[in-house]
């Protein structure tokens, strides 16, 4: 990463490349009882992002019974009785769950990695911002309201083609500027290309309530 | 003796990915259309992973035939992986939600569960065992609601009498602890081959001396030696520790069929974060008894062995304990026109985030304006409106769409043009509607009445109700913008907005200058004596005539670069959200750019000014504040009181002096 970009907290398309694979490797060792982040290609086969699916969340919320029966009004019809036999069990979920999908993709346009998720329940059903709102932990939520550098919008997927929330990119550069340029040893050894990820999702995780272990930030 | 309860299986639990209902919609949309022929599909599964969370059969965008070859008749797999194993499934997509309620969902279910006795009969499940997980799906896909009905059924062959349970236990309580350790290490090693890791069934061997190898289940015949412990294990996707998950069903199935036997020893293999866990994984074993009654009634003393024989099957999926189909509604990530919406929300919301925290988005998108015109500046003014979030637009004009017009016009294309052209009004509101679906648009096709200009007695009539719906259309919005193209036809509009205190903004074009002013308050509308701000008329001295008599064709059609009504008509909206936005709106008083004037700094959107004069001969702009005249020609309040609902003063000021 040339200073000149790194001065301005941006870093090129190529460049992130390099990140993402720092990136996988330090996480999959370090935190390898988490789920690993994986390289998806896009179909042109020439870009790429970081995916990290299915990450599961308990909820505290409780069990909505209208959930999934927008025509339970209308449900005159009666079914014919289905064969159930006795060595069948059927059960239900006590805790409500939710699963998230996060992918992190570069952005052209701002020159920075954006931070894509979405969120859905065992149904697969898309889950509303305000019931993702629900599972942030308490400062992430405070993070995202205080801070005029991070909101959460819905956009379409560059690659799904399908409405997704981001972590909108406009003050990313500014944060990571400071980040960097807090740190001089990083500024003068100038490794700072495989540890940008690590930075950059140490703030963006911050405010989406994704931990980072403690292991892979003692490398920053 | 242990007891005698049978085994309870977990039942199989779905999820489908909102990826594959898109895909889905697609190849109906683009390559199926009405046909509803079963289309072969793939489910995936893995072990559970979660000690408090079953794992799904997942349905994926990568689930379905992509759309170039759906002339295979047998599924594609796509490649599985140790997260992925790919099982085999058909999907039965109906028409209409009559045909799906009517689907014969027990006969369907039968047809499935044979092909399971097929595979397990010619051993083509000994061979790829997946097919023992064989699903079915029946589904109404409405592509004009977007949303989803659908059921799943994972066919059991049901042993009649139940399987009975001798013991279940977590598999470390079962194995020694060297057993245990050799039985995960071979389990990982399975799971870490890309052979291997798909494969959702296997044995477990372990040896006299604990030493376990995990095999293919073709391999059973080289796991017969007399010391070694043969467990029959499957990837199980329930967490539950007293339950063995559904998968196991047809795995007895195929022991039974295959290998006769009546004791099995099974292993419910589960992991968790990535590795083998004995702890959550489960051991038992289950006793089957060979249907006699079957045997009895065929007679010829195979029972189950006997192919021709289908058992009985159950798998339909509940949902929630009842006995019904699952909907799922897509709509906001599927619907054109919801996606516009919150796309253009999301433009507006990104500007008050990040620049302008006091927009006042609400106030925007409840505004009505009324556009008397449907031109040059009408056409801007809509699409900049629309920009603004602004969604209910009314289009006045009588004239129809020219073929000069689409250039300069900027709602309007060649189609509008022909066999004589459309109504502006009408193609107006069309265009709007192509731009942006959740626009609530009309047109409205109506000369705007002027003084001065002769009407010929038998019109007398449609000219007074002209009046009247002009006075209903101002009564009915909340801003009108004047953007006709002569001085006259603002006159009555003018005239009633004043009586109604209607916020009034004029835009007007000579060649190469431009006026944007925004009208005062309506002479009764407070009961300050504070001078009021001007309108279009208040700095004339003359009444409105005919301008457009013995004028040549330049001079009757307004000639203006090109440059000029975009500008004027964007200023013209700028102008109105700061009128929106200013705590005293139609009220405020005049600003000049440039001025000194403290009370315009605190204002978010900057300055408002009350005229705003451009040239483009010069690139220049100013701004100009101007008074209220007592004498003015429309809203001053001798003639307003004339006005109040006296049709023949109406008549009177309408016919030629």
């Amino acid at each position: 990463m040339g200073t000149k970009e790194e001065a301005q907290g941006t870093l090129s398309s190529t460049d992130f490349g390099v990140a993402a694979s720092a990136f996988i490797l330090n996480w999959n060792t370090v935190c390898s009882s988490f789920p690993p982040w994986t390289w998806v290609l896009s179909h042109h086969q020439v870009e790429g992002y970081l995916s990290l699916e299915n990450v599961l969340l308990s909820s505290t919320q409780e069990e909505h019974s209208e959930l999934s029966f927008p025509e339970a009004g209308k449900h005159s019809h009666q079914e014919d009785p289905i064969d159930v036999d006795d060595a069948t069990l059927v059960h239900t979920n006590p805790c409500k769950v939710h699963y998230y999908d996060l992918h992190i993709i570069y952005c052209n346009s701002y020159r920075v990695p954006v931070l894509y998720f979405r969120a859905y329940d065992s149904d697969g059903e898309p889950l509303e911002f305000d019931e993702i709102e629900k599972d942030l932990p308490a400062y992430s939520k405070k993070a995202l309201s205080d801070s005029k550098w991070t909101f959460i919008t819905q956009e379409e997927h560059p690659y799904l083609n399908r409405p997704w929330y981001k972590l909108h990119p406009c003050g990313t550069s500014e944060w990571m500027k400071l980040l960097f340029h807090a740190d001089d040893a990083l500024a003068k050894t100038g490794v700072a290309i495989e540890l940008y990820l690590v930075a950059w999702l140490s703030v963006v995780g911050h405010v989406v309530g994704l931990r980072i272990p403690f292991e892979m930030m003692k490398q920053l | 003796m242990a007891s005698e309860s049978i085994v309870v299986f977990a039942q199989f639990q779905s999820a489908v990915d909102e990826g594959f209902w898109h895909r889905f919609s697609s190849l109906k949309l683009n390559k199926l259309g009405i046909d509803d022929s079963p289309i072969p599909i793939t489910g995936f599964y893995a072990p559970c992973s979660h000690p408090q969370v079953s794992n799904h059969l997942t349905l994926l965008a990568e689930s379905l035939p992509s759309e170039s070859n759906e002339q295979s008749s047998t599924a594609a797999t796509s490649g599985g992986n140790r997260n992925r194993c790919p099982v085999p499934g058909i999907l039965y997509n109906t028409n209409t939600i009559e045909s799906f309620h009517a689907l014969d969902k027990k006969s369907l279910l039968k047809a499935e569960a044979k092909k399971i006795w097929d595979d397990i009969h010619t051993g083509k499940a000994v061979e790829d065992s997946a097919v023992l997980s064989r699903f079915l799906l029946i589904s109404f896909a409405d592509l004009k609601k977007w949303t989803f009905h659908y059921w799943f059924a994972f066919p059991a062959l049901v042993l009649d009498p139940p399987a009975t349970l001798v013991d279940l236990r977590r598999a470390s309580q079962y194995f020694s602890l060297e057993e245990a350790k050799s039985v995960s290490a071979a389990c990982n090693e399975w799971r870490n081959s890309s052979l291997t890791a798909d494969v959702p069934f296997f044995l477990v061997c372990v040896d006299p001396n604990s030493l376990a190898t995990v095999k293919h289940i073709k391999d059973w015949e080289t796991c017969q030696s007399d010391g070694n412990k043969l467990l029959f294990g499957f990837y199980d996707p329930c967490h539950l520790p007293n339950n063995p998950g559904w998968p196991l069903r047809n795995f007895l199935a195929l022991i039974s069929v295959r290998w006769n036997l009546k004791s099995v020893r099974f292993l419910c293999y589960r992991e968790n974060r990535g590795f083998a866990d004995l702890g959550l994984s489960l051991v038992g074993e289950a006793l089957i008894t060979v249907p006699q009654g079957r045997a009895a009634k065929t007679g010829n003393g195979l029972g189950w062995r006997d192919h021709q024989c289908l058992p009985n099957a159950v798998g339909w999926e509940q949902n929630k304990g009842r006995q019904v189909s699952r909907c799922i509604s897509l709509a906001k990530s599927m619907d054109p026109t919801r996606l516009a919406i919150s796309a253009a929300d999301l433009n507006l919301k990104l500007m008050r985030w990040r620049a302008l925290p006091s927009l006042n988005l609400n106030a925007l998108s409840s505004m009505k304006c009324l556009l008397l015109g449907a031109g040059t500046l009408g056409c801007q003014v809509a699409r900049m409106l629309m920009a603004w979030g602004v969604r209910k637009i009314t289009l006045v004009d009588n004239g129809r769409v020219a073929m000069s017009n689409p250039l300069r016009q900027s709602l309007y294309t060649l189609d509008d043009c022909l066999n004589g052209g459309e109504y502006k009004a009408t193609a107006a509101v069309k265009s709007l509607g192509r731009i942006f679906p959740a626009v609530d648009a009309e047109g409205v096709v109506m000369a705007i009445p002027m003084p001065g200009h002769p009407v010929p007695s038998q019109e007398e009539d449609n000219v007074l109700e002209d009046c009247r719906r002009l006075h209903d259309l101002v009564d009915s919005h909340d801003a009108v913008f004047l953007l006709t193209d002569t001085r006259e036809s603002r006159w009555l509009p003018t005239l009633l907005c004043a009586n109604t205190n209607k916020i009034t903004i004029t835009a007007a074009l000579g060649f190469d200058s431009f006026l944007v002013m925004r009208h005062g308050a309506g002479p009764f509308s407070s009961n300050d004596e504070r001078q009021r701000l001007g309108c279009y008329f208040c700095s004339d001295v003359v009444a409105p005539i005919d301008s457009t008599a013995n004028r040549t064709l330049d001079q009757q059609c307004t000639v203006t670069r090109p440059g000029l009504a975009p500008i004027a008509s964007a200023l013209a909206v700028e102008l109105l959200v700061g009128i929106l936005h200013h705590p005293q709106g139609i009220f405020a008083d005049g600003e000049l750019a440039n001025s000194s004037n403290s009370g315009s700094c605190e204002q978010p959107l900057g300055v408002l000014p009350h005229q705003i004069r451009g040239s483009l001969s010069q690139f220049s702009q100013m701004t100009l504040v101007g008074q209220s005249s007592n004498s003015c020609t429309a809203c001053s309040s001798t003639n307003i009181r004339k006005e109040e609902w006296n049709l023949s003063s109406k008549q009177s000021i309408i016919l030629p002096i």
